[in-house]
């Protein structure tokens, strides 16, 4: 900081006046500083007033720079000369002195003109440091080239400045309507501002971003950083992105599935659009490619500003889990020798931090342990983990400095690899190991699996070490594994899950996702899966065309099965939970891990509350109610709620913007009601003071913005933690509960909590459901010994995968007794058989494969009810005692049962109908709202209907068997179509078409059933299965089959209570078949016993096959 | 905030020394929307960039008062001393000035070759 020139006019008088005095403080200043001035600028004078006044109090043999000795008397020098300002007249201040009023005159000018030259200095600097980045070179090259092509690919790495510089060219350049793609939203606010800052805001509100919930942007915004996501999202919209001259596609190598599609859309526009402009920027990972792809673009490569870096190889020994050995856990011996070799080789006061890679959180929580253990002996190390599962004050921790003479220590994983760019980085360990997800499309199953990482990345990681001077990078494999790695790392196309993408391709109607030109195309087996599982999921039909719940679920920004979830809620009036649910469901766990990976025992106690016995969603869905109760009983206290229950505040808040969108996008598309106004004026104003004043502290806190870097503390026996972390963390407003409560209607969303926590038992049967369905047919079944294995031993088994155990966060991982079926009194009862009433199925929102392959969050369904519900495919035996639903699980149900398969055929068709009723609604309601009100959805009454009986179907309870039929069974399930024939058509399914089903034999009723083509049976078609039994209706006594006695009791159903308008399969057979006689119900029947050939109603042939039989004795 | 009330660009101010390109706002000594602060000198000037404050100026050079050069206010480039004077000029005149100026000037040119200081950037930054 400059000090003050010195004032050569003494003021002997000066130790009798009082200038600490608040009133003459503030009269001076009312009179000298603008009425608007700031708060901190008058404070900020004041004490740059009372250094003034140290410095002239000094003697005077020590003052001037440099002790020059004493200055001649000169003539007329006066550092107020200096200075090229002048105040304006000044004005009689009252109660204080000319003199004072002068002195004060001739401070204020000081100030200003150190104020000068504090911003000159930085100005200065800005530009020195923007014209010594590598790429400033290259302006006119990249303006030229940007200029006469199409396309222009510049080719730089990391620290060559093209992410914040090549924006700034183009804007010089006069370039409008400029988008800046990235592939991190905290990417696009930090160069967002980064920019604005460098061009000194000269474009002030011209250069904003926009990421997912948030947007600064305006009509004066002339260019925006934004998410490739986002802007595939503005595509889909209008493929032709009429609101953009130039494109800047940024991060170009990471290869994202979002970045590799929007290129291919964007050579796709690019012949519709020769106005375009493209600029992609990459690090030099494989430029070519991109070049070629763009028909051969003009390359613009800007060489890196690196230091020299020393590599050194140094392979881990195999006893250390090194080449051959495999150790259950990481070995952090290798990594201490590192930081004892730079203990021994570097002296502390020489800087430089150390960043360590590794592949996952396991791998990060060993190391970090070790050398904890090691920096508490040695006081030289401040060990900090960085992976994106910390907590984003963890992960902040990274950037603060350590004391004098500490080294800090960055155990990351590749997060540290190009995202985030840490300075100070001299020395580097790289694993040479990466975890990343690929997907394996047979068994339906992301996994997370250890590999080398590519040489692409280990120079990137090197590089890390060379930023700020020379570096030293200590590879802990051999040159000769290095020789062997892969050029570049696979694209994240070719490893992912492709589901989201063909339905975003299908809703943008880029035809066959075979045949677009993706840059490298993904398996043609994934592509084939994704198209599959969209049929399956009934968003793509037969003919591969979006279906109308298919278009919806291509606007909502998650996971098919979510948003599955969200349509299906709006129907029940389960609208408010099922949107929380999709909402914590898509994003990441909120439940944090800490450093070692396992949560301490007091946040699972603290968590036990929120659990529900009926699974993870609804116990996500408490834990987010709960968390809004928190939040709307006053400011502040959420954030120690969530600390104390070990969960990321800042998950929940992404799930409330995310909460939001949804309902927006269900009502845009009329599937909720419009939000509901306030109504009485005084609410009305009152809500609108709480806003104004949230407002003015959200503004403070933006100018205040930027976090101070603090000095890390030396840790004691906990990981490092910044000066005042906890304590200030509790001070000053929560600036996120401030954003919070101005961007959500926070009565709305706690009426919607208490609501939730509200729901009486069969509602949340009813929300089970609704999300079982969703889920669905992600579902899994408990391996039948679980009762005898540990809770920790649990087993599953999904239709493709066997032997799949239960996330550790899971509900069910300490409870498992909730899914076993023979509890308390069943158990007494006796089912050794493995009947029961209580049978559990697992819906599950993902199957991750680590060390193990893991559910991850599960929903428990009662098995028998859910799988007659939902099963895509239903398969029975002649007498449907046996079912397997789905080709994979069977169930073995008693005759008596027979009614509910009747009754979940009805209740299906039912339900498709409302549904389908709904979602018509909203088509016609998008194509013209003329049609208006006589074209409203489903009846409340239909769906009333619907509920009841839905639920009355959920609390049956019927003994049964549930069982997961052997591969080898699966493979021979049926009788295929030739042996079929000999049956005739049943009468269960009266009312129904049926057709004989040419695969799996038997006749298809409907579209999931299929009766009798299950092999293996006797071929007793059950007539010694007979018994008597007296219709209680009609009374009626004769001998039936478990068939014909569900057939006849349908046929003579009572209208139910509330059955006025009883659905075409329970109509009774006397309505259908009039006078005329011509009903639909008759079948041709060859009877086997006389040869005839008839046309009968179902009961009819019941009558007839009757009448050859013999009486009954006795 | 209406975009209306920032002044119009008025071009690029360039140092004839130290080659310093930055735009400016106002060329005078009266930059409009100030504390009425005034400039003894007719002076580039831009909006402080730096400050949140919309009313607070910056000023970027000026011409010497000898040669008439364009010359920032940057302490390698000139020297204010009741009027403007580029370095050069002041070294050529530098007995006309008092001793704490000689003294100053004198220092400016042994510090000279080390002109370069560290970046203070500890912001997060982009590559
Ligand atoms: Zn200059
Ligand atoms: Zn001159």
């Amino acid at each position: 900081m400059e000090c003050p020139e010195e004032e050569e006019e003494e003021d002997t008088a000066a130790a009798a006046w009082d200038w600490g005095h608040a009133a003459t403080r503030s009269r001076l200043e009312e009179a000298h500083f603008p009425a608007k001035a700031e708060a901190a600028e008058r404070s900020e004078f004041w004490a740059f007033w009372e250094r003034l006044r140290r410095f002239r109090g000094r003697p005077a043999g020590e003052k001037g720079p440099g002790g020059a000795g004493p200055p001649a008397r000169r003539q007329g020098y006066d550092a107020r000369w200096r200075i090229n300002l002048r105040l304006p007249r000044g004005r009689e201040v009252a109660g204080v002195p000319e003199a004072r009023v002068q002195e004060f005159r001739r401070a204020l000018l000081h100030f200003l003109d150190f104020q000068q030259k504090r911003s000159f200095a930085r100005l200065a600097q800005l530009q020195r440091d923007r014209a010594a980045l590598p790429i400033a070179r290259f302006r006119e090259a990249l303006l030229t080239a940007v200029a006469r092509s199409p396309v222009v690919v510049v080719a730089g790495d990391t620290g060559c400045g093209k992410s914040t510089q090549v924006p700034q060219f183009l804007l010089d350049a006069g370039y409008t309507h400029v988008a800046c793609t990235q592939p991190r939203r905290i990417a696009c606010i930090a160069l967002a501002q980064r920019v604005a800052y460098e061009s000194l805001q000269r474009y002030g509100n011209q250069v904003g971003y926009q990421i997912r919930f948030e947007s600064s942007c305006s009509s004066a915004t002339r260019i925006v950083f934004l998410t490739e996501g986002l802007l595939l999202r503005q595509a889909q919209r209008d493929p032709t992105l009429p609101g953009y001259h130039v494109l800047l596609v940024d991060e170009a190598h990471e290869r994202r599935l979002h970045g590799d599609f929007l290129l291919g859309l964007l050579r796709r526009l690019l012949p519709a659009r020769p106005d375009l402009k493209l600029v992609l920027m990459s690090a030099t990972i494989n430029i070519r490619l991109f070049a070629d792809y763009f028909g051969g673009a003009p390359v613009v490569q800007v060489p890196g500003r690196l230091f020299p870096i020393t590599v050194l190889y140094e392979p881990i020994p195999p006893e250390e889990g090194g080449a051959g050995g495999r150790k259950e856990r990481l070995d952090p011996r290798p990594y201490l020798r590192v930081l004892q070799a730079i203990d021994h080789k570097y002296p502390p006061e020489e800087r430089g931090d150390l960043l360590v890679f590794l592949s996952g959180v396991a791998e990060i929580g060993a190391v970090v342990e070790a050398a904890q253990a090691y920096a508490t002996h040695t006081q030289r190390w401040v060990v900090l983990p960085l992976h994106s599962t910390l907590s984003v004050a963890e992960q902040d921790k990274v950037f603060d400095m350590p004391p004098p003479g500490v080294r800090k220590c960055i155990v990351s994983t590749n997060i540290a690899e190009t995202s985030v760019t840490i300075d100070g980085v001299r020395f580097v360990v790289d694993s040479g190991k990466v975890k990343e997800v690929s997907y394996d499309p047979k068994a339906k199953m992301q996994r997370l699996q250890e590999f080398w990482i590519s040489r692409a990345s280990a120079e990137q990681r090197k590089g890390r070490a060379g930023r700020t001077g020379p570096g030293v990078c200590y590879r802990l494999y051999a040159e000769s594994d290095y020789d062997g790695f892969a050029a570049y790392s696979v694209p994240e196309i070719q490893r992912v899950a492709l589901d989201a993408l063909v339905l975003q391709m299908k809703s943008m109607g880029l035809g066959d996702p075979r045949a677009f030109p993706f840059l490298e195309p993904p398996p043609a087996a994934s592509l084939e899966t994704a198209v599959g599982y969209l049929k399956h999921q009934g968003a793509l039909d037969p003919e591969e065309e979006l279906t109308p719940i298919g278009s919806l679920l291509a606007e909502l920004p998650v996971e098919v099965v979510v948003g599955k979830m969200l349509v299906l809620g709006t129907l029940f009036g389960l609208a408010a939970p099922t949107l929380t649910t999709a909402a914590v469901l898509s994003v990441p766990s909120p439940f944090l891990r800490s450093g070692s990976g396992r949560c301490d025992p007091d946040c699972a106690t603290s968590r036990w509350p929120l659990e529900s016995p009926l699974g993870d969603p609804l116990t996500l869905l408490n834990l987010f109610d709960a968390w809004v109760q928190v939040k709307s009983e006053g400011r502040g206290g959420s954030r120690r709620w969530c600390r104390r229950r070990g969960l990321e505040e800042h998950r929940l808040y992404e799930a409330t913007n995310l909460r939001r969108q949804f309902q927006e996008l269900l009502r845009d598309h009329r599937l909720l009601e419009p939000a509901a106004r306030p109504s009485d004026s005084y609410t009305r104003q009152r809500h609108h003071r709480q806003r104004r004043e949230l407002q003015r502290l959200k503004r403070e806190h933006e100018q205040g913005e930027g976090r101070r870097r603090k000095v890390l503390r030396l840790q004691d026996e906990r990981a490092g933690s910044s000066s005042g972390e906890e304590g200030e963390a509790e001070r000053g407003p929560d600036i996120q509960d401030v954003k919070f409560q101005l961007r959500h209607n926070v009565s709305e969303l706690q009426a919607a909590a208490s609501a939730a926590q509200g729901l009486s038992r069969p509602q949340l049967a009813l929300l089970q459901l609704v999300l079982g369905r969703g889920l669905y047919p992600q579902l899994a079944v408990p391996d039948p010994f679980n009762g005898t294995r540990k809770d920790s031993d649990q087993i599953f088994h999904t239709k493709e995968k066997a032997g799949i155990l239960l996330h550790p966060t899971s509900v069910f991982a300490n409870s498992p007794e909730l899914l076993t079926p023979d509890q308390g009194a069943e158990r007494r009862r006796g089912s050794k058989d493995g009947l029961s009433s209580r049978h559990q199925v697992l819906a599950f929102v993902s199957l991750l494969e680590t060390n193990k392959p893991y559910l991850v969050n599960c929903l428990r369904l009662p098995a028998l009810q859910a799988l007659l519900l939902l099963a895509r495919s239903l398969d029975t035996n002649a007498d449907c005692t046996r079912i397997v639903a789905d080709s994979w699980l069977e169930l073995q149900v008693p005759a008596a049962a027979l009614q509910l398969l009747s009754t979940a055929l009805r209740l299906r068709a039912s339900w498709e109908e409302v549904l389908g009723q709904q979602l018509a609604c909203r088509r016609r309601g998008l194509g013209s709202q003329a049609e208006g009100a006589a074209e409203r959805g489903p009846s409340s009454r239909q769906v009333g209907q619907l509920t009841r009986e839905l639920l009355t179907f959920l609390q049956t309870e019927v003994q049964y068997g549930l069982r997961r039929l052997t591969p080898l069974e699966q493979q021979h399930l049926y009788v295929g179509p030739t042996v079929a024939t000999a049956v005739g058509p049943p009468s269960l399914f009266q009312g129904m078409e049926m057709v004989p089903d040419e695969v799996k034999g038997g006749y298809k009723v409907g579209g999931f059933l299929t009766f009798h083509c299950l092999a293996g049976e006797g071929d007793l078609y059950a007539e010694c299965l007979r018994s008597f039994w007296t219709c209680p209706r009609c009374g009626l006594y004769m001998p039936f089959t478990p068939l014909e006695r569900v057939a006849h009791e349908d046929a003579c159903r009572p209208p139910g209570p509330e059955g006025e308008e009883p659905s075409p399969a329970g109509l009774s057979e006397d309505v259908v078949q009039g006078p005329s006689g011509a009903s639909a119900l008759q079948r041709p029947y060859d009877c086997p016993t006389c040869r005839q050939q008839l046309l009968l109603t179902p009961t009819e042939i019941l009558r007839h096959r009757k009448q050859h039989q013999a009486p009954p004795e006795g | 905030m209406e975009s209306s009330k920032e002044p119009p660009l008025q071009g690029t101010f360039e140092c004839e020394l130290c080659g310093l390109r930055v735009p400016y706002s106002y060329y005078g000594q009266k930059p409009p929307n100030t504390y009425s602060v005034t400039l003894l000198e007719d002076s580039y000037v831009m909006r402080d960039p730096f400050t949140p404050e919309k009313d607070k100026f910056l000023i970027l050079g000026s011409e010497c008062s000898l040669c008439s050069k364009r010359v920032c206010v940057g302490t390698d480039c000139s020297l204010f001393y009741a009027k403007r004077f580029c370095l050069p000029c002041a070294n050529l005149h530098l007995e006309e000035f008092p001793l704490e100026i000689k003294q100053d000037l004198e220092k400016r040119i042994r510090s000279k070759p080390q002109s370069s200081r560290k970046g203070d950037s500890k912001d997060r930054k982009k590559k």
